[in-house]
């Protein structure tokens, strides 16, 4: 029985990570050898899973407000102590109101005095409230002061009692009790200004009577103020009560009170130290239709990325709509994965071309360009030498971020083969090398370090990024996939240098074989923006890991196409032919756009494409026969175009660079339109629109038509097809969700 | 390049306040969370949060450079949150008993038909973990807290506990035991009634 348990126990530090490498062993032995155990393990594994249902809650900003102004008013007053000092020594004789907030304990008058005394808020020298009175108080005050930053046995037995742990909590709520007795002594002419600091001395009193030595004075507004606190406090409500001072104080309200004052019983609010969100999207404009007698080309570069729509459905899971600019919808359509043939030959993928009627526009056509990346057996993927950088900032410590992030990267470890290199470098403070850079095989030591990893202290990104190159530099395997792959909520101060030198950083090293992905994790002060430039520019892949089966997906999964290269600087040509089409629109890829030239020019960075990625893009297509007009130009007075026109479509151009190659690759395919026309449009096709189609939805895009999620959903239904993983079937409860949450939005407004 | 909470705190006792914004900025969320953790309930949780938070900026002086900031941070959180809790107690007392269950009802909840099923499994599921993490006992509670959802390390938590390294490995084996048993009923409920 004992042993038993000491085996559960043993399980449960295994876990954590907390054993030896060598009592490590021995209980991975234990678990595969017998089924008891492996059940047991199993059982204790979903425990954390579990717990994670509870997840962390944003603090309402009524709260962040409340501590705030605590703060804000705490800083005031340590501004202007030394003002008032001047005052009620100096301006002995000049009228004024005492302003008294008092709570009395039902003790003897005696004490009541004392109480008073340390309490007095007086300084605004009132004719009842002489400056003689305020004199000595102030004395007392600055020598109770100074006497606690003596660090007196008193200050001593409070710090014992703050730290001390647990069982003596009453010892230190008295401590406590008497600390905000000093602070109340050492502000004596501001307490008015504190009633927060008042407001919680009142509820460490519990139910004490309340009481106002304003009363005594014929000031019942004071009253008001200790009554209006106490309510406040007592009730919980979470909203500042208002409350009341009379005073002929000739500082104006807002100097007092930190812009904080009672205007007709309405409180304003002074505002915000920082906005409540700070996740930061760049402005999407969205690509225009194009009339094909002016842009007969159209080039872009192809994206791989999926973070965008992982984040949508973080928002869409917290029952919100996502901001206009979080949708990307090339990311969305790029999140699945569809069903294009693989490559023959030599070539590292094929292209797929299909033109189907449009299903939010009748009258347009949509055509789709779809790229299948080769699909690498275990012999071939070359080894892999990672350096994770891992944002340990204290901006980190979430269960959504460091703790989902560890168990990602225990799932990858998994998967790695023993000529495979890892290294861990954290940043947070300072960059840190957690684990120098390790063979695969020697997992136990990799997993040790991940379980060691704790968040704290801030960030300093940029020092992370040249550590973790100059290790992955080092290390270097050639024919490899040599990468860093960061992963952070973003939130981090590039600190001496700027972003611009970051990315040239970022660029440079790329250049010499070392590639960069970025994870992003978290809500709240999610760098949508700043991450997905950094992956852009390191010929990288970005995703935003939001829940463990998206750190599966990407991590274990698709752990091929996320770190193989097969092809880099991957650009598309359009050209389409006049005689068959009027004017397009490129869906989404608005980032990615470069212009004509750029696309035979190999200087000129693009994507990449990993092995196994499927890359799709679509055409919202106005066929000649339309009578839409689109951009408005004078027709020329000296040129004259030719139409040589022929039976296509349109031609799709690719040029690609092998991932050790400087010079690009051709590839040519045309596009008819008919051949497409009679068959049902396939389920790559129909489910693709639907994503599109949402996006488009979810962007209130101007072009959306007639977009509608019923539509949408009808589509993606029926072209659900076979979902391994359950994505799809995701993605149809997240277009319910918008469907509901928009249905709301809509009844309100 | 910004600074670690070492630093920050120690330029906070002499008096830079912007070191303390930046701390409370940091730490103002898991602070909250981990004291919604232990007592159950937000609105306490938010008066915590705010007392812990003015004892940082009026009463920074009280940390010792030897203690990790994190470590120490906590330690407050949880006294205040246990001298939250015994004064919970004597109030309830004084009032009435109220039954557990409605101790820990979140009044936010909505009406339940307005939510999608697989919302309302998720909200039931949270709503069961929290029951079950309101049962165990402390200072197991604020152990197994520790580790689970704020990622703290045993020697950390040993700190944070005032107890020894050994103590905190069978206080975290037990809570789990006891969670185990716990959840692996319900979540087999929960599958059976959805098949």
């Amino acid at each position: 029985m004992s042993e038993h348990n000491d085996i559960k126990q043993m399980l449960s530090l295994y876990i954590d990570g907390e054993l030896t490498p060598q009592e490590q062993e021995a209980v991975k032995e234990r678990i595969a050898s017998d089924p008891v155990w492996q059940k047991y393990y199993q059982e204790m594994s979903k425990l954390s899973f579990a717990l994670r249902n509870w997840p962390d809650e944003e603090l309402s900003p009524d709260l962040e407000q409340t501590i705030r102004i605590k703060i804000t008013k705490k800083r005031e007053d340590e501004k202007m102590r030394t003002r008032n000092h001047i005052i009620s020594v100096g301006v002995g004789a000049s009228a004024a109101v005492a302003i008294v907030v008092l709570t009395v304990v039902m003790q003897g008058p005696l004490s009541r005095h004392t109480t008073q005394l340390a309490r007095i808020d007086a300084d605004k020298e009132s004719p009842a409230a002489p400056a003689a009175v305020a004199q000595p108080t102030t004395q007392l005050a600055m020598l109770e002061e100074q006497s606690y930053r003596m660090k007196s046995p008193q200050v001593k037995k409070e710090m014992e009692a703050l730290q001390k742990p647990a069982e003596i909590g009453d010892l230190a709520l008295r401590a406590n009790d008497r600390a905000l007795g000093t602070l109340k002594a050492d502000k004596v002419e501001l307490a008015a200004r504190r009633s927060a600091v008042d407001n919680s001395r009142i509820r460490k009193m519990g139910g004490a009577q309340t009481s106002s030595y304003d009363t005594a004075q014929g000031l019942p507004s004071a009253v008001g103020a200790s009554d209006s606190g106490l309510f406040r406090m007592e009730s919980r409500s979470a909203q500042y009560e208002p409350y009341y001072l009379e005073t002929n104080y000739p500082v104006s309200p807002d100097d007092v009170y930190g812009g904080y004052s009672n205007k007709g019983g309405q409180m304003i609010y002074p505002p915000a130290q920082e906005p409540y969100n700070r996740e930061q999207y760049d402005r999407i404009y969205e690509n225009p239709y194009l009339t094909v007698m002016e842009n007969p080309l159209s080039t872009f570069s192809i994206d791989v990325d999926t973070a965008s729509y992982s984040n949508i459905r973080r928002f869409l899971n917290q029952n919100q709509l996502p901001p206009k600019d979080a949708v990307r919808i090339e990311e969305m359509i790029n999140y699945f994965v569809y069903d294009y043939p693989q490559p023959k030959g030599q070539e590292p993928f094929s292209i797929t071309t299909e033109v189907a009627p449009c299903p939010w526009n009748g009258q347009h056509q949509l055509a789709l360009i779809g790229l299948q990346g080769k699909e690498l057996t275990g012999r071939e993927t070359p080894p892999s030498n990672l350096v994770f950088l891992i944002d340990v900032s204290g901006s980190m410590n979430n269960p959504q971020k460091l703790p989902l992030l560890k168990q990602a990267f225990r799932m990858m470890v998994n998967e790695l083969r023993p000529h495979e290199r890892i290294a861990i470098v954290t940043y947070a403070g300072r960059a840190g090398l957690v684990l120098d850079s390790t063979p695969g095989n020697r997992k136990a030591e990799i997993l040790a370090a991940i379980d060691s990893l704790q968040s704290g202290g801030s960030t300093a990104g940029a020092q992370g990024i040249t550590l973790a190159y100059q290790i992955a530099q080092q290390h270097f395997i050639a024919n490899g996939n040599n990468r860093v792959i960061l992963a952070t909520d973003g939130d981090f101060n590039v600190g001496v240098s700027s972003d611009g030198e970051l990315v040239r950083l970022i660029e440079e090293k790329k250049k010499q074989g070392v590639f960069l992905t970025v994870l992003g994790f978290g809500t709240g002060n999610y760098q949508d923006a700043k991450m997905e430039k950094l992956a852009d520019k390191g010929n990288g892949n970005y995703y935003y890991i939001d829940t463990i089966n998206e750190a599966q997906k990407v991590l274990v999964h698709e752990l091929g196409s996320t770190l193989f290269t097969i092809a880099k600087d991957v650009k598309i040509q359009i050209e389409f032919n006049p005689q068959q089409v009027k004017a397009y629109r490129l869906i989404g890829y608005e980032n990615r756009i470069l212009a004509k030239e750029d696309f035979n020019d190999d200087t000129k960075d693009a994507g990449e494409l990993g092995a196994g990625h499927t890359v799709t893009a679509l055409y919202e297509i106005v066929p000649v026969t339309s009578r839409e007009e689109h951009g408005n130009v004078d027709p020329l007075r000296y040129v004259q175009t030719v139409v040589k026109g022929g039976p296509d479509m349109m031609t799709v151009k690719l040029r690609y660079k092998r991932p050790d190659e400087e010079t690009s690759r051709l590839i040519t395919e045309s596009v008819r339109s008919q051949e497409n026309r009679l068959r049902q449009p396939s389920n790559n096709l129909q489910f693709a629109s639907a994503v599109a189609e949402f996006g488009l939805i979810l962007r209130d895009s101007q072009h959306k038509g007639n977009a509608n999620y019923n539509s949408v959903l009808q589509r993606a239904t029926s072209a659900q097809g076979h979902d391994a993983w359950g994505y799809r079937a995701e993605f149809i409860g997240l277009v319910q969700k918008a469907q509901q949450l928009d249905i709301q939005v809509y009844d309100r407004e | 390049m910004e600074k670690e909470d070492n630093e920050l705190i120690l330029e906070a006792q002499q008096g830079k306040h912007e070191a303390l914004e930046m701390l409370f900025h940091r730490y103002k969320k898991s602070v909250f969370n981990f004291s919604y953790r232990i007592i159950g309930n937000r609105a306490d949780a938010e008066d915590v949060t705010a007392e812990v938070f003015l004892v940082l900026f009026t009463k920074s002086y009280l940390y010792k450079p030897q203690a990790q900031f994190t470590t120490w941070l906590f330690t407050v959180t949880r006294n205040t949150c246990i001298t939250k809790i015994r004064k919970n107690k004597r109030l309830v007392s004084l009032w009435f008993e109220s039954s557990s269950d409605e101790k820990y009802q979140e009044w936010d909840v909505a009406d339940p038909k307005a939510l999608p099923p697989e919302e309302l499994a998720q909200k039931e599921m949270a709503r069961q973990v929290r029951k079950l993490i309101a049962k165990l006992p402390e200072p197991q509670k604020s152990a197994l807290i520790l580790r689970e959802y704020n990622g703290f390390s045993y020697a950390q938590i040993s700190e944070v506990l005032g107890c020894s390294l050994d103590n905190v490995k069978v206080m975290i084996f037990r809570a789990r035991e006891q969670l185990r048993g716990d959840l692996t009923s319900f979540m087999t409920e929960e599958n059976d009634e959805r098949t």
